[in-house]
């Protein structure tokens, strides 16, 4: 009777305790990770988009930025953050400073930028990337795959010779590895990488604005290290203007909206094009 | 109730004492002034005086919410596990003091596919591999050889050095990397170019054990410190 009577109480406490921690209800789980039923493109697809949309910003960059600022004298480095040099980053580094800003942000999307041939060592390509390189230099087609180390989508595309500057650069570099790039050829490879095979629209927009916010930051970068400068003769004006017209330099929100301008059609008409959203 | 056996008062005595007990423990303990109680271990070189907090933040929900979560999690019924009383301490928290725009190695660039070999080795993807907390030092590594598990291959045109990278690589002196290459890029000093003018590897490793800093006492970058760290949070907050 007396064991029945614990029995009892025990149970009691038991479910109470339950109930009472029940009814706290959870902590809210991390929103970043879609239901099943949201998933709306494929991650090869959200990768591809982005990819273009890189391929816009480092044409814009080195074209309007590089190519038409070095013609009005002003300098582009790789220790362009170093307090001596009074320059800016080049393209490959414009890269590394999106990259490096989207990881702070809550966007799990990994970008890198490789080469068989690669200015600074630790560019180079090993391995399986090694290995999918030469099936992109041969083909400029996109290699979409699974890490299975990492658990992560990877896709990689080609990075071409799109303008003079990054030739001329990359052969004149005191430590280039290779000095007959020319126009078109297939210098490197960017690398994406993301953690689940298909994507949200809310998702997807996400990346999209990750990258964007991570140009911003790194040109914001830039235009903070103009500040710095310690000849103003050497500032150039930053305002609407492009360095094709002078010596200017457009402010972040002007060389934004132009990569805006350039690329979000094609975004648009895969965001609207969803699954999703088209059944809606 | 005492009448019935004797014995009742002494587990009676006992309980008031063990709960009297668990009370002071539950209310001191957490106190400032007794930090150093709770504390692993010294905390590590320039986070001396940082309160347990700055880094232990409180973890999201109360104990109760914490606890349903968890036994969730354990029955499969939500995917991710709740931080229990603080937060995890990761890479972001370290970062909320120490991001630099110029980091030569940030943690990030290591998770790049390519790094998978170097970082099975050591884990440079994580700022605690190197830096582990509680351990009143500044790295946490034996040795500072790290160099060779990214840079086996380094070709070096156009050597500054009296002593060329390759005799260096050759003959595996990777001891001598640190003596003239900061590792995270952050202070403001010149490289020598000969040999006999690089920091002396013993000061090299006393830097490392948390001594006096051999590069240089210029830095391009401070960190912020604990009350800078905090006007940020509540600066932020406000904004969100």
């Amino acid at each position: 009777m007396k064991t029945l009577k614990t029995k009892g109480i025990l149970f009691l406490s038991l479910a109470i305790s339950s109930l009472i921690i029940q009814s706290c209800g959870g902590v809210p789980e991390d929103t970043s990770i879609s239901a099943p039923s949201d998933k709306a493109f494929a991650v090869a697809e959200v990768l591809t988009l982005i990819a273009e949309e890189n391929d816009i910003t480092r044409t814009l960059y080195t074209k309007g930025i590089v190519g038409a600022g070095k013609k009005q004298g002003l300098k582009f480095d790789e220790d362009w953050q170093d307090d001596e040099i009074e320059a800016g980053p080049l393209p490959a580094l414009f890269l590394r400073g999106i990259s490096s800003d989207i990881r702070k942000s809550d966007v799990p999307l990994g970008l890198y930028l490789g080469s068989d041939f690669p200015i600074n060592a630790s560019n180079k390509f090993q391995g399986k990337q090694a290995e999918l390189f030469e099936k992109i230099k041969s083909t400029e087609k996109p290699q979409h795959f699974y890490e299975e180390d990492q658990k992560l989508y990877t896709s990689m595309f080609a990075d071409l010779a799109v303008a003079a500057p990054c030739v001329n650069c990359h052969n004149d570099h005191k430590n280039t590895t290779k000095t007959d790039w020319k126009l078109g050829d297939v210098m490197g490879a960017t690398t994406w990488q993301y953690p689940s095979d298909s994507l949200s629209v809310k998702e997807a927009i996400g990346v999209i604005n990750a990258y964007r916010n991570g140009t911003k930051a790194i040109y914001n970068a830039y235009l903070e290290e103009i500040a710095g400068f310690k000849i103003d003769s050497t500032k150039p004006q930053i305002g609407d203007k492009w360095p094709s017209k002078g010596f200017y330099l457009p402010t972040a929100e002007v060389f934004i909206d132009s990569v805006r301008q350039l690329a979000s059609y094609k975004s648009l008409e895969l965001l609207l094009g969803s699954k999703s959203v088209a059944s809606n | 109730m005492f009448n019935k056996n004797p014995l009742r008062k002494r587990q009676y005595i006992g309980s008031l004492i063990g709960i009297a007990i668990g009370i002071l423990i539950y209310v001191l303990l957490p106190l400032k002034q007794n930090e150093d109680f709770l504390s692993l271990g010294p905390l590590n070189t320039g986070h001396e005086g940082l309160s347990c907090n700055a880094c232990h933040t409180d973890a999201k929900g109360n104990l109760l919410q914490q606890l349903q979560s968890n036994i969730s999690y354990t029955f499969g019924l939500r995917k991710t596990k709740a931080d229990f009383g603080t937060e995890n301490v990761d890479n972001k928290k370290c970062l909320e003091c120490h991001d630099r725009p110029n980091d030569r190695h940030p943690t990030h660039r290591f998770l790049e596919p390519k790094f998978k070999d170097a970082i099975a080795n050591i884990n440079a993807t994580e700022c605690e591999t190197c830096h582990k907390e509680h351990n009143g030092t500044r790295i946490v590594l034996k040795e500072a050889t790290f160099c060779v598990n990214c840079h086996y291959d380094l070709e070096v045109k156009n050597d500054p050095i009296d002593t060329p990278h390759a005799t260096l690589i050759a003959n595996e002196q990777w001891s001598t990397c640190l003596q003239c290459h900061d590792f995270h890029g952050n202070h403001i000093y010149s490289v020598a170019e000969k040999m006999k003018d690089t920091i002396p590897l013993k000061q090299i490793q006393e830097y490392l054990k948390g001594g006096k800093d051999p590069f240089s006492s210029k830095k391009k970058h401070l960190p912020l410190s604990e009350e800078e760290w905090l006007k940020m949070k509540q600066k932020y907050s406000k904004t969100k």
